[in-house]
């Protein structure tokens, strides 16, 4: 498996977030910020970081005049996740 | 951090997703009491929907479309509540947005055609509400979708019922009292 994605998952945070993504089609910033109990900041530094790896997208819209954002994940992710996923259970 | 606490921390993010149906059961409800709140308020005020040659038109048409706009904006605005969509959420917004289009489609062709559109209408209902009782695995609304299969079809045999009628007791048993139990139903679908 390829060792920048076992580093990028590395990080509960950014681990946490990609399960959940795995489990939904799209989610927001409010509800990533619930389950990771994260900070904002935080939040935005390793959703960056992921965006930048291309394992998650992220869609920027307005409604209501108020900008929404959504997060779900790439065909990459899913994929790396997976391989991820399956590294860690063989350990066991 | 251990391979334990990877593990736990990807089962504890899986743990949160939960399909929520409630949205779905408000829905069928808000429409089950529109439709048979429409049919009654026709059934027994025919002088003022029928008042015109295009009022009656007017009436079923704009209503129905009204309600749209309204379940479009509550839809969209319960799902930034919950936060996420599942892709049962995905699957269910797909199906009832197909009969939206569905019922548009019909309603402009029994305009064109003259015809009235009732018994059609209510078997697309049927049609979507066992597919959605099936995907979610709700059996009342399964239930509900089958007895409303069963009268629709018996309509269409016996010509002499009240359409109007047919129209409140149809909902009533086909959208009303399952989406009511589904409103009211704790879901832990996952």
């Amino acid at each position: 498996m390829n060792k920048e994605i076992e580093k990028l998952l590395f990080n509960p945070i950014r681990l946490k977030t990609i399960s959940f993504l795995m489990t939904v089609e799209t989610c927001t910033f409010k509800k990533l910020l619930e389950i990771t109990d994260s900070t904002k900041g935080n939040l935005s530094t390793q959703l960056k970081k992921l965006h930048e790896a291309r394992l998650i997208k992220i869609e920027k819209y307005f409604l209501e005049s108020y900008p929404t954002t959504d997060y779900s994940i790439t065909k990459k992710g899913k994929k790396s996740f997976k391989e991820f996923y399956k590294q860690l259970i063989s350990y066991k | 951090m251990t391979k334990e606490e990877q593990l736990k921390n990807i089962n504890d993010a899986i743990k949160q997703t939960k399909t929520n149906l409630k949205p779905l059961g408000y829905n069928l409800v808000f429409w089950g009491v529109v439709i048979i709140s429409m049919s009654l308020f026709h059934y027994f005020f025919p002088q003022i929907v029928q008042s015109s040659n295009y009022s009656s038109t007017i009436y079923w048409v704009t209503i129905p479309l009204l309600g749209m706009i309204y379940t479009t904006y509550y839809n969209i605005k319960s799902g930034i509540k919950i936060g996420y969509e599942t892709q049962l959420d995905r699957v269910i917004k797909i199906i009832w947005g197909v009969f939206g289009f569905c019922w548009i489609f019909i309603v402009g062709i029994s305009l064109s055609q003259n015809v009235i559109p009732t018994q059609d209408i209510l078997f697309l209902l049927a049609v979507v509400l066992i597919m959605s009782g099936l995907i979610i695995k709700f059996n009342n609304i399964t239930i509900g979708g089958f007895a409303l299969l069963i009268f629709t079809g018996y309509t269409y045999f016996n010509t002499d019922l009240n359409l109007l009628l047919v129209n409140t007791i149809g909902i009533c048993f086909g959208l009303l009292i399952p989406g009511l139990s589904l409103y009211l139903h704790k879901s832990d679908n996952s």
